[in-house]
């Protein structure tokens, strides 16, 4: 079954057309990453796929569970199972990060009709999402992502990841400013949940994170249109031939 | 500041909170000082719910009231935490019975 399928996606934000023509299928259970240079969409895609206001489709459609996304509201694509890890995860001050995960997972168990968690089975299965991704107690406590470095951040957004179970996960740039162990960490926590009833989008700019998250299709993304695809060989050809090349032989 | 208050100091800090896109704030300090020896300060800041903290919590599975609820807590929490704890929960829940509605 298909978890995703993308036809002919058009956006624009801002009077401008950002996705031009871009179709793509993830199959469940598959880890698909999109490679692409600068300004070349890939964050438009992904807030796409979220709902974010002022992403507006034009022409073309995405079928999410073989369901039509586009009528979905953000939080009702969060609840039936979407996650996006934020390239940048954004800073609420005065709200612990342990009342933002429990308010997000109650919020949505709400929503699907389950019973919500008392804190202190919140608490116990962030505990144990946090002590495999090394995130410490003294973080739950902090603000959100409030003086967190990079690192903290973006282990933070997959420690949400962890917890939220997701069907369908998105991880924008999650390798932008990690070192090479906070990278392997962060990678770890990836493939640790990796499953045949779940698939993942990992979009970035280098092959690096690529070795640790070994994915079943890669897609090159060049001004908003697909322009290579191939298996995870195509990563390395990418970053032995860069972009330009592989666009010349594309030609 | 009392005429006999010598060396007092008195800091004054109002931070407004913009929510929805028809308002504005006005902060006006009036501190009356009547001993020169005293130090006194007033700051003000203005800040709105970014787009971003909204989208944020949206994509969690948060809906809109209840992520607009969350920011302005989260914005106040300095304060009331610092009120006597009858005060505290009278406080939040007057700025949940506020908010109620108030985002469409």
């Amino acid at each position: 079954m298909n978890m995703l399928e993308i036809e002919n996606l058009h956006v624009v934000v801002q009077g401008q057309e950002i996705l031009k023509g871009l179709s793509l299928v993830i199959r469940t259970g598959e880890v698909h990453a999109i490679m692409g240079p600068n300004g070349s969409g890939k964050s438009t895609l992904s807030y796409t796929l979220a709902g974010r206001e002022g992403y507006e489709i034009t022409e073309g459609r995405i079928l999410y569970q073989g369901k039509n996304l586009a009528p979905l509201t953000p939080e009702e694509r969060a609840t039936r199972g979407m996650f996006l890890a934020f390239q940048y995860p954004v800073e609420i001050p005065g709200v612990t990060t342990m009342n933002f995960l429990k308010t997000a997972l109650n919020a949505q168990r709400r929503a699907r009709g389950e019973k919500e968690l008392d804190a202190m089975s919140v608490l116990k299965s962030v505990r144990e999402a946090a002590s495999a991704l090394n995130v410490p107690e003294e973080m739950l406590r902090r603000a959100l992502n409030v003086g967190f470095s990079g690192g903290e951040k973006k282990r933070l957004e997959i420690l949400q990841m962890t917890l939220f179970k997701p069907l369908l996960a998105i991880l924008d740039e999650t390798d932008s400013g990690l070192d090479i162990d906070a990278l392997k960490l962060v990678a770890g926590g990836v493939n640790a949940l990796r499953a045949p009833d779940r698939a993942m989008l990992v979009i970035t700019h280098y092959q690096r994170l690529l070795d640790y998250i070994v994915p079943d299709r890669v897609h090159v993304l060049d001004k908003g249109r697909i322009v290579a695809e191939g298996g995870k060989e195509l990563a390395h050809e990418l970053e032995a031939k860069g972009y330009a090349g592989l666009a010349r032989d594309a030609a | 500041m009392h005429p006999r208050a010598t060396g007092a100091r008195n800091h004054t800090q109002c931070d407004s909170l913009l929510i929805g896109k028809e308002c504005g704030a006005h902060t006006v300090p009036y501190i009356e000082c009547r001993n020169p020896s005293a130090q006194i300060e007033h700051e003000a800041t203005t800040s709105k719910i970014a787009d971003d903290q909204l989208f944020y919590c949206l994509s969690r599975g948060i809906g809109q009231e209840e992520a607009v609820a969350l920011i302005v807590n989260g914005f106040c929490r300095e304060v009331l935490q610092q009120l006597p704890m009858e005060f505290a929960v009278e406080a939040q829940k007057l700025v949940g019975i506020s908010l109620e509605g108030s985002v469409g």
